[in-house]
């Protein structure tokens, strides 16, 4: 087998025989993996933060919004112009504006928002909202049973708002508290709160086994005694009781199992609107118009309003004073339009042409483009600060590499001596440079895979080292690297071209690196060298 | 041997070749004066000098490591104005029919006994699998087969030379350039490896030139000279 000696001599230099590895490659190659490692990692996760954001982004506001560039009357034809579009998936109109909320002496003037509930379904994950927005109460010997809020609860006299108005005006939505959970740890059935309507009232029930498959429910008031049985459940009491579900475990029932909830009445809160305003100009008073909390939510997308309150439309017209009021609609298109911003784009001017020039189709990107310019700059600003810490990496190995030039003086003389052309000693250093880097490279790869891989664990012990506890939920408010979506290479373009820039250039920076030793070792006179002390 | 016969077993000729240094105390310091150096196959020739005279540069000049000042070099039948710059072509050629033995051994400290002889090999682009068996073939000749495997760090002076000379016989070179082999190795030891470089060389087939301070070891060559003053005396 005839062989590249260089490669082989440069191999042996860094591996030599009866040594795993010599000090200098080991740190070397460790620098030039731990550089590769981070400058993936940091752009991946940036990449990861990006998507995130455009997927909230689109939760919040679907893949285009349809603005009004004029006073529209007949919004309602245009809607469904629009939804019967082969591309459009969903269209969901919208009511806005600002409205005065009081409870006691606290008041908030979010940024409000009427839609109908049964269309924006499937546009607005409200539902995901509420849930993300709910927060559990943390009671003495209690347990909140609440379930989380949905949107079947959204009528005209009921709101869902943000936690920070909640917080504002302390109120919070109906609550359910479990007392002396008898079965908490044992393996019979428990009772669940299934349903918490805004309109149920504060009271005390229990729910008690008389024997095995025999209950009774009863709450504190009076109004409700029943006897029921497995086969013959409670059904559901109404709108303004809670409802209770029963779940079997492993062991039935015995008399004397009892189930006490506390459950709390949901807040009520008292709205101004700037028509009542206008209205007591004229001494034309007109009361507060009352309504529940029925939810308190969150929106992800942090570019949406903090402040901000989701009613009816049929509330936010009342609330304006108007009827047959649209302040334009969300649409979300199929999903492979998803990824693609020439094709949404080209898609939305179509649109804004189907409806003769009355809207705007503002699609996400354009409507954010601010954010995503400042993303792209932070990853560009994050790449730019990197660089030069590679480049610092690979002075150290041009050093480290010309100090081995002249440590080996003697030995390019003899291999020059030997028959060895002052291309091929030089190709020596060059190789070492790009052997470091291809190892480095690949070795940073899988350190990069496996911070992706574990990259919850690893961010969390981060985050609560520099943030703490507390901390951490502050952290994820914003960057929510728990749902951060990293591609791995194999599943992304992107993520790929990623791996494979910082590959090439961890290799050729380090076979830069290996030049000037190179260039050195191939100038040296053999002669001169092999009389060297 | 007839002229002609001679002639065509020249492996080496050096005509009129000369080399000057310029030092601090001499600026022009000649140290050698139209040096002739004829070698045949199969054949040694020893040189002798004192310190500093010029036995190595002459080595290095028909090594062609170095360029004179002036004269004629012939690799056999390939001639070479020796104040030429060397090329990379001769490079090629020293890697397949030089070899060379230094005082100080130079064995590359990380690479084993087995992977330095098999070096030559792989300088001359020839087969590692072909030349493996030959590689240790010499190192069992050199008496050092059964350190093939350990790194030069763990050898004594004498086995380093050993594989020094192994090295430099490995690939059938034509000549062997041995610059005070002993220079380094106690007397005993230096004769044990003079005789081997001896030995190996003439059942090789393989011409010698031999620098070396040591009268008896010169006397084991074929032809015996003396540098002095620049200048080339065959004895």
């Amino acid at each position: 087998m005839k062989s590249a000696w260089p490669l082989f001599l440069a191999w042996k230099q860094l591996f030599p025989s009866q040594k795993k590895v010599s000090f200098f490659s080991l740190l070397a190659i460790v620098g030039v993996a731990l550089g590769v490692n981070v400058m993936i990692v940091v752009v991946a996760f940036m990449q990861g933060f990006q998507q995130k954001f455009r997927s909230d982004i689109i939760d919040a506001q679907g893949h285009a919004r349809a603005v009004p560039l004029k006073k529209q009357v007949d919004w309602k034809k245009d809607t469904k112009k629009i939804s019967l579009q082969p591309e459009v998936e969903k269209v969901s109109p919208y009511i806005q504006g600002h409205l005065l909320l009081q409870n006691r002496d606290y008041h908030a003037v979010p940024f409000s928002m009427g839609i109908d509930p049964s269309q924006s379904d499937g546009v607005l994950p409200l539902n995901q909202f509420l849930q993300k927005g709910f927060i559990p109460i943390q009671g003495y010997e209690s347990r909140d049973v609440t379930p989380v809020p949905t949107t079947d609860l959204l009528d005209d006299d009921v709101v869902f708002i943000t936690q920070q108005v909640a917080n504002r005006l302390g109120v919070r939505s109906a609550t359910a508290l479990l007392f002396d959970d008898q079965n908490d740890s044992s393996e019979k059935g428990r009772v669940l709160v299934e349903q918490l309507d805004p309109y149920v009232e504060s009271d005390e029930w229990k729910i008690e086994f008389i024997d095995e498959d025999k209950y009774n429910i009863r709450n504190q008031q009076g109004s409700i005694d029943i006897n029921c049985t497995f086969n013959q459940p409670l059904e559901d009491l109404g709108w303004g009781y809670p409802k209770f579900k029963l779940v079997e475990g492993n062991k039935p029932f015995s008399k004397g199992d009892q189930f006490k909830f506390q459950i709390f009445r949901s807040s009520t809160i008292e709205i101004y609107s700037p028509s009542m305003i206008e209205k007591a100009k004229s001494d034309e008073m007109s009361p507060p118009r009352e309504v529940r909390v029925g939810g308190i939510f969150q929106v992800p997308w942090q570019g949406f309003h903090t402040d901000a309150l989701i009613g009816t439309d049929r509330f936010m017209e009342d609330m304006r004073g108007e009827e047959n009021a649209c302040d334009g609609f969300f649409i979300k298109f199929q999903t492979d339009y998803l990824h693609d911003e020439n094709k949404l784009g080209e898609l939305c001017a179509r649109l804004e042409g189907e409806l003769e020039g009355d809207w705007s189709i503002i699609p996400w990107f354009i409507e954010n483009a601010w954010f995503f310019d400042l993303l792209k700059f932070e990853e560009y600003l994050m790449v730019l600060i990197m660089i030069p810490i590679g480049l610092v990496a690979a002075f150290a190995i041009a050093i480290a590499l010309m100090t081995t030039v002249l440590r080996k003086i003697r030995e390019i003389g003899l291999l020059i001596a030997m028959g060895g052309t002052r291309f091929s000693v030089g190709m020596i250093f060059c190789m070492q440079g790009f052997i470091i880097g291809s190892l480095g490279a690949f070795i940073g790869c899988g350190m990069a895979l496996t911070f992706i891989r574990y990259r919850d664990s690893l961010m969390s012990f981060i985050v609560t080292r520099i943030a703490g506890e507390d901390g951490q939920a502050g952290v994820t408010q914003f960057y929510d690297f728990y749902s951060l979506e990293v591609s791995y290479p194999w599943e992304s373009e992107q993520s790929m071209i990623t791996f494979l820039t910082f590959i090439f250039f961890a290799i050729g920076v380090s076979t830069l690196a290996g030049l000037l030793p190179a260039w050195r070792a191939s100038r040296m006179n053999p002669a001169e060298a092999l009389r060297s002390e | 041997m007839s002229e002609q016969t001679k002639k065509e077993n020249v492996v080496l000729h050096a005509k009129s070749l000369s080399k000057s240094y310029s030092i601090v105390d001499a600026p022009d310091l000649k140290v050698l004066n139209q040096v002739n150096i004829t070698l045949h196959e199969s054949s040694s020739l020893s040189i002798r000098g004192d310190s500093g005279c010029g036995k190595s540069t002459l080595l290095n000049l028909l090594a062609r490591l170095e360029p004179a000042d002036e004269g004629t070099i012939f690799w056999g039948e390939k001639r070479i104005a020796a104040a030429s710059k060397p090329l990379a072509v001769e490079a090629s050629w020293r890697a397949k029919h030089v070899g060379v033995v230094y005082q100080s051994y130079y064995l590359i400290p990380e690479l084993n006994v087995l992977e330095n002889v098999l070096m030559s090999v792989r300088l001359s682009g020839l087969s590692i699998a072909e030349y493996e068996p030959r590689a240790k073939e010499l190192l069992d000749q050199m008496g050092v087969e059964s350190k093939s495997k350990q790194i030069p760090s763990k050898l004594s002076g004498g086995e380093r030379q050993r594989v020094a000379i192994a090295r430099a016989l490995v690939n059938r070179p034509k000549v062997i350039l041995a610059d005070e082999p002993t220079g380094n190795l106690d007397e005993r030891t230096g004769a044990e490896i003079m005789k081997l470089l001896l030995n190996a060389s003439a059942k090789e087939k393989t011409s010698l030139i031999l620098v070396t301070h040591n009268p008896s070891f010169a006397r084991a060559t074929d032809e015996t000279s003396i540098l002095k003053d620049g200048k080339l005396i065959y004895e």
